[in-house]
C-alpha cells in the first residue's frame, strides 16, 4: 500500500463534488440555450407585424401565418417534403433493420466488410454525397433518359438515411434475448410466426424510434435534396432560395410551423422507446 | 444480451436480410464513388464532358495553389470544430450520464429535437439573432450595451459558430453512449483505493470513454470538412471553404472533371488526416507510460 504516493488534493471532498455540479448543470444548462437560441429566435420572429426582419417589432400579429397559408409554392414545397419524408423513412426503415439483424447476430466471414459498407454513408458529407450521386444519375439519365427530380431525391435520401436507422436498430438487436425465439421454436411456432409474434414486436421500439429519426432527417434535410430533387423544392429548398434572395417573416413562420410536427415526433419516439426499457 | 450465431455467408436467411443494404450501398454510393473518380481523368469541351482519358485536371488541381490554401483554411476550420465540440460536448455527455436522473429524458428530447431540426432554418435563426439589427444586439442594448456589441456576422466567427451548432450533437450522443456503458464498479473500486474523485475521473471515466471521444471526433471531422451552408450563410460567403468552391465548379464553372477531382482531394485529405491522428495517438499509447 506505500507503492503510490499520495498528492494532497487541491480541493477537500465536498468542495470538489460543488465545483463538478456547478460545472456540468452549468454546461448542459448552456449547451440547452445555446441549441434554442437560433430556434426560438425564428419563433419570435415569424410574429413579427412588418416586412423586415429587424428589431424592435412593429407590431404582433399572424400575419404571416395567413400569407404562409395562401402561398402555394410553400404548400408544395410541403407536400414534396412529406412525400419524400414518407418514402425514405418506410425505406431506410427496412433495409437500416434488416442490415442491422445482420451486423449484431450473425457471425460471419464478411462481416466486417458488410458493416463496413452498410454504415459508411454515415461518414460522408452530406453535401459531397450528394454531389456524387448527382454525377452518377446525371451519367445514368443521359444513357436511360431521365432527369433528376423527387425519385432520385427519395434515393439519396435513403442512401443516407439507411446507415442511421441501422445504428439505431442494433442497439435494440443488441439486448435482445434469443433463447425467447428459441423458446417459440420449441413450442411448435412456425419461422413466420415466431417473427411476426416474437422478433419483430421486441425490437419494435428501436424499428420505431429509427422510423421517426429517418422521417425527421429526411423532412429536414437540405444537401441531398438540393443536388438531387431537380425542379422539384421542398421546405428546406424552399427556405435556402428565399433567404438567397431575400427574406421576409413568411420563413421563420415556416420554420415555427415546421417545430411543431418535429418536437411531437421526437417526444413520442422517446415514450416508445422509455416504455421498451 | 443476443446470442451471436455462426452462419456462412452464404446462408439464404442471412443473405436475405444482407443484400437490400449491400445492394443499395453498392449501387447508389460505392459505384457514383468509382464513377467520381474515373471522371477526374476525363476532359471538358464546351462546358460538355466528354470520356476522353487525359491527367489535364490533375496537372490542374496541383499546381493550382489557390486550391490548397482553401483546403487548408477547410482542414483549420474542421480540426477548431472537432476541438471545441469535444470541449463542450464533454461535460454534457458526462452530465447526462451521471447526474440529471429526474430530468435526462427531457434533456435528451430537447437535444435530440434541436439536432434534428432542419439544419437550414437553424442557420437562418442564427442569422436573425447575430444582425446588426437583430435579437442579440437588441438584447445587448436593453442590457446597456452602446452601439453594436455583437458584430460577428459574415465573419469566420459565425461560420465556426454555425459549424459548432450544427455538429456538436454527434459528440453529446457519441461520448454519452459510452460514459453510460462505463461498469461504474470501476469508479468505486477507484475512490476505495483512495482516488479523489478528480482523480477517479481523470484516471479511470476519461480513458474509458476514449472510444465516444474518439468516434465524435472522426465523425464531426469528416462532416465538418464537407460544410457548405454555414460558411455561406453565417459566413456570408467571403471565405469559401472547399465544400464551396466544389459546389462553385460544378454549378457555375460547369466542370465536371475538375469538381470530381476536387472532391475526391478533399475526402482522400480527411481520411488520411483521421488515419494519422489514430496513427499517432496508438504509437503514443505504446511508447509513452501507460
Amino acid at each position: 500500500m506505500t507503492g503510490y504516493p499520495q498528492p494532497t488534493p487541491w480541493l477537500n471532498a465536498r468542495a470538489e463534488a460543488r465545483l463538478a455540479d456547478v460545472l456540468l448543470y452549468g454546461a448542459t444548462g448552456a449547451v440547452l440555450l445555446f441549441f434554442y437560441i437560433p430556434i426560438f429566435t425564428l419563433i419570435a420572429f415569424s410574429f413579427q407585424e412588418g416586412r423586415f426582419l429587424t428589431l424592435p417589432f412593429e407590431g404582433f400579429s399572424l400575419r404571416w401565418y395567413g400569407e404562409l397559408f395562401r402561398n402555394s409554392n410553400a404548400g408544395n414545397a410541403l407536400w414534396n417534403s412529406t412525400l419524400i419524408a414518407v418514402v425514405a423513412m418506410v425505406f431506410a426503415t427496412l433495409i437500416g433493420t434488416l442490415a442491422a439483424i445482420v451486423a449484431v447476430r450473425y457471425r460471419f466471414r464478411l462481416r466486417i466488410p458488410f458493416t463496413g459498407l452498410a454504415a459508411a454513408p454515415l461518414a460522408f458529407p452530406q453535401l459531397l454525397l450528394g454531389i456524387v450521386l448527382l454525377l452518377w444519375f446525371s451519367v445514368l439519365g443521359r444513357q436511360f433518359n431521365f432527369n433528376t427530380g423527387l425519385v432520385t431525391a427519395i434515393i439519396g435520401h435513403v442512401v443516407y438515411i439507411a446507415p442511421f436507422a441501422m445504428v439505431i436498430v442494433a442497439v435494440q438487436v443488441f439486448n435482445f434475448d434469443a433463447t425467447l425465439e428459441d423458446a417459440a421454436r420449441d413450442c411448435g411456432a412456425s419461422n413466420w410466426a415466431v417473427y411476426r409474434y416474437i422478433t419483430l414486436p421486441l425490437l419494435w421500439p428501436g424499428i420505431f424510434s429509427a422510423a421517426i429519426f429517418s422521417f425527421l432527417l429526411s423532412w429536414g434535410n437540405f444537401y441531398l435534396t438540393y443536388s438531387l430533387s431537380g425542379a422539384a423544392r421542398t421546405l428546406p429548398t424552399f427556405v435556402f432560395s428565399g433567404i438567397a434572395t431575400g427574406s421576409s417573416p413568411l420563413y421563420p413562420a415556416i420554420a415555427t410551423v415546421v417545430f411543431i410536427p418535429g418536437i411531437l415526433l421526437v417526444i413520442l419516439a422517446d415514450r416508445m422507446r422509455r416504455r421498451a426499457a | 444480451m443476443s446470442a451471436v450465431i455462426d452462419r456462412s455467408w452464404r446462408d439464404p436467411a442471412l443473405l436475405g436480410k444482407a443484400l437490400p443494404a449491400v445492394l443499395l450501398q453498392t449501387t447508389c454510393f460505392l459505384a457514383p464513388l468509382l464513377m467520381t473518380i474515373a471522371l477526374t481523368f476525363q476532359r471538358t469541351r464546351d462546358f460538355q464532358l466528354s470520356w476522353t482519358w487525359s491527367l489535364h485536371t490533375w496537372t490542374d488541381v496541383f499546381t493550382k495553389a489557390h486550391y490548397w490554401t482553401i483546403l487548408g483554411h477547410t482542414l483549420f476550420m474542421a480540426t477548431l470544430c472537432v476541438a471545441l465540440c469535444l470541449l463542450i460536448a464533454f461535460p454534457v455527455a458526462y452530465a447526462l450520464a451521471s447526474r440529471l436522473r429526474a430530468f435526462q429524458n427531457h434533456v435528451k428530447v430537447l437535444i435530440t429535437f434541436a439536432f434534428l431540426t432542419d439544419a437550414t432554418l437553424k442557420t437562418f435563426g442564427w442569422v436573425l439573432f447575430l444582425d446588426k439589427n437583430g435579437a442579440a444586439n437588441y438584447l445587448a442594448r436593453g442590457l446597456g450595451f452602446e452601439g453594436d456589441a455583437v458584430n460577428i456576422l459574415f465573419t469566420d466567427w459565425a461560420t465556426m459558430l454555425g459549424m459548432v451548432y450544427n455538429l456538436l450533437a454527434f459528440a453529446i450522443f457519441t461520448i454519452y453512449l459510452s460514459i453510460d456503458e462505463i461498469d461504474r464498479s470501476l469508479v468505486l473500486a477507484a475512490y476505495d483505493a483512495g482516488a479523489s474523485k478528480f482523480r477517479a475521473f481523470w484516471e479511470v471515466t476519461l480513458p474509458l470513454a476514449r472510444p465516444g471521444i474518439w468516434a465524435g471526433a472522426v465523425l464531426i471531422f469528416l462532416l465538418a470538412v464537407g460544410v457548405f451552408l454555414e460558411p455561406k450563410v453565417l459566413g456570408g460567403g467571403k471565405s469559401p471553404m472547399s465544400a464551396e468552391l466544389i459546389r462553385q465548379t460544378f454549378e457555375t464553372r460547369v466542370n465536371w472533371p475538375l469538381g470530381a477531382a476536387l472532391t475526391m482531394v478533399l475526402m482522400t485529405v480527411a481520411v488520411f488526416v483521421v488515419l494519422l491522428f489514430n496513427r499517432v495517438y496508438s504509437l503514443k499509447r505504446h511508447l509513452g507510460p501507460a
